[in-house]
């Protein structure tokens, strides 16, 4: 099958229609080249010799070829220590903001999503232990989640090449990491046992309800992906997994107050983030 | 080195009240654009109208968007916008309704159907047809702005007779110059 005629138009279409109404995101002909690529890859993983044949075999979810199928589509490059000033928000305004809505002894609770390999919740760990006072005193709960199984696998084993550290100081790579190979370095297990990782689309309610209701949210570099509903739908989604007066983070090139009008921003000294506020309960 | 010195103690759900109860309801699958559109009419939470404008946009059938449409003439602004953001969230669905919008008798539902066209495919034909028509320059302006980034050389002679209908208006001529040379420079579609 020649490149130019890989995918025909209604082929392309149908496929994308499909991608959208499982994951919400949005694939149109200006990224055609990276759908086609991908289902090349895994239409010579299934030995498919046409689209329509790999296509039955998607919808039938043969083999899991659903979880396969979307698993190739997500975007996880991302590395430690990413847009670092909203760790220097977190543990100098999120948190203690937060403590003093809390009750005594009641857990502080972190929902990073998309997780990715795991270098967004277990640099929030890091940086919890080495910059927020109160680390010692309170429980935190850091919750993971991604609709990209096999991504969470490698999250849970927690091994990460250079590339992945290039932002962390020597000091803490020897602190929180020991060497697994030539040029590649695991997570201690101490703190890889303070992530709990768990399978989540954001757009699908079912998924995201039963995780309750969290202090603070990173939800970085995802709704970029997503059309208006989409979006619409997974602020709905996260303002449900926000406590009253908790806090969302989105990576920086995104802003909730284009998406929905549900949150509030708040600025603080590091970073613009949003907010749930703190009233709502309904009515 | 452990964040969490003890289990979790799980999350602790605030009591549930008559708008929490009205916002599950139009977040549930099980909602109809008729129930919507109902629920719709009667709530006056903002939250609980998201969900609801929400859950109608992505249901995006005709039906669900003529259920929004009477919002686009709130005289509440946040409604209003609500209602847009519904429409424009939906461009498919809301489409057939573009030419009732643009022919409502409240300007302002005219000029936010003129932003609505922006995202709807093949659109441009509609504003062509209110340009030679519509008396409210701000209407036309709406328009205008509109065809500058989607129009091409056909919204030419239609922007000229606009620009004579309204030569006392100079913003008008002025947006009207600056889309003319945008669409000017765009090849006609077929």
């Amino acid at each position: 099958v020649s490149e130019a005629a890989f995918l025909a138009p209604e082929e392309f279409q149908r496929l994308c229609d499909y991608l959208y109404r499982r994951t919400g995101m949005v694939f149109t002909q200006t990224r055609r080249y990276f759908v086609e690529r991908r289902v090349r890859e895994r239409m010579e993983a299934t030995g498919a010799t046409s689209f329509a044949s790999y296509f039955a075999r998607l919808r039938s979810d043969l083999d899991g070829e659903v979880e396969k199928f979307i698993n190739a589509f997500t975007v996880n490059e991302t590395y430690f220590y990413r847009e670092e000033h909203q760790l220097d928000c977190l543990t100098s305004d999120l948190l203690d903001s937060r403590l003093t809505q809390k009750r005594a002894g009641e857990t502080m609770r972190i929902w990073s999503i998309p997780c990715s390999t795991g270098e967004e919740p277990y640099s929030i760990a890091m940086r919890l232990l080495e910059s927020w006072p109160h680390v010692d005193a309170h429980d935190v709960e850091i919750v993971a989640s991604d609709i990209d199984t096999t991504v969470l696998e490698a999250a849970r084993q927690g091994v990460y090449g250079r590339r992945a550290l290039m932002r962390l100081p020597p000091a803490l790579i020897e602190k929180y990491f020991i060497p697994s190979g030539a040029e590649s370095w695991q997570i201690l297990d101490e703190l890889r046992q303070s992530v709990r990782f768990t399978a989540a689309n954001i757009v699908e309610r079912a998924q995201t309800l039963p995780h309750g209701r969290f202090d603070v949210i990173f939800c970085r570099n995802v709704l970029i992906y997503f059309d208006d509903t989409s979006r619409r739908i997974a602020a709905e989604n996260l303002y449900e997994n926000l406590a009253p007066g908790g806090y969302i983070c989105l990576g920086h090139t995104e802003s909730m107050s284009r998406i929905s009008p549900l949150f509030e921003v708040c600025r603080f000294k590091d970073a613009i983030v949003y907010r749930r506020p703190p009233e709502a309960s309904h009515g | 080195m452990p964040l969490i010195k003890k289990s979790p103690e799980g999350t602790s759900m605030p009591p549930v009240s008559a708008a929490d109860e009205r916002w599950e309801a139009a977040r549930s699958d099980k909602a109809d654009v008729s129930a919507l559109a109902a629920a719709l009419a009667d709530e006056r939470d903002p939250r609980v109208q998201e969900a609801l404008f929400t859950a109608l946009s992505r249901l995006a059938t005709q039906e669900s968007a003529r259920a929004v449409l009477p919002f686009l003439g709130s005289d509440d602004s946040g409604l209003r916008t609500r209602a847009f953001d519904a429409l424009r969230a939906m461009p498919d669905a809301a489409k057939p309704c573009l030419p009732q919008l643009l022919a409502d008798p409240d300007a302002d539902v005219r000029l936010l159907a003129c932003d609505l066209a922006r995202d709807m495919r093949g659109a441009d034909g509609l504003l062509y047809a209110l340009l030679d028509t519509e008396r409210e320059a701000n209407v036309c302006a709406a328009a205008v702005e509109v065809l500058a980034e989607i129009a091409d050389a056909r919204a030419l002679p239609v922007l000229a007779r606009c620009a004579a209908r309204f030569a006392d208006v100079p913003f008008l001529a002025f947006a009207i110059k600056i889309a003319a040379e945008r669409a000017g420079a765009r090849p006609a579609r077929e």
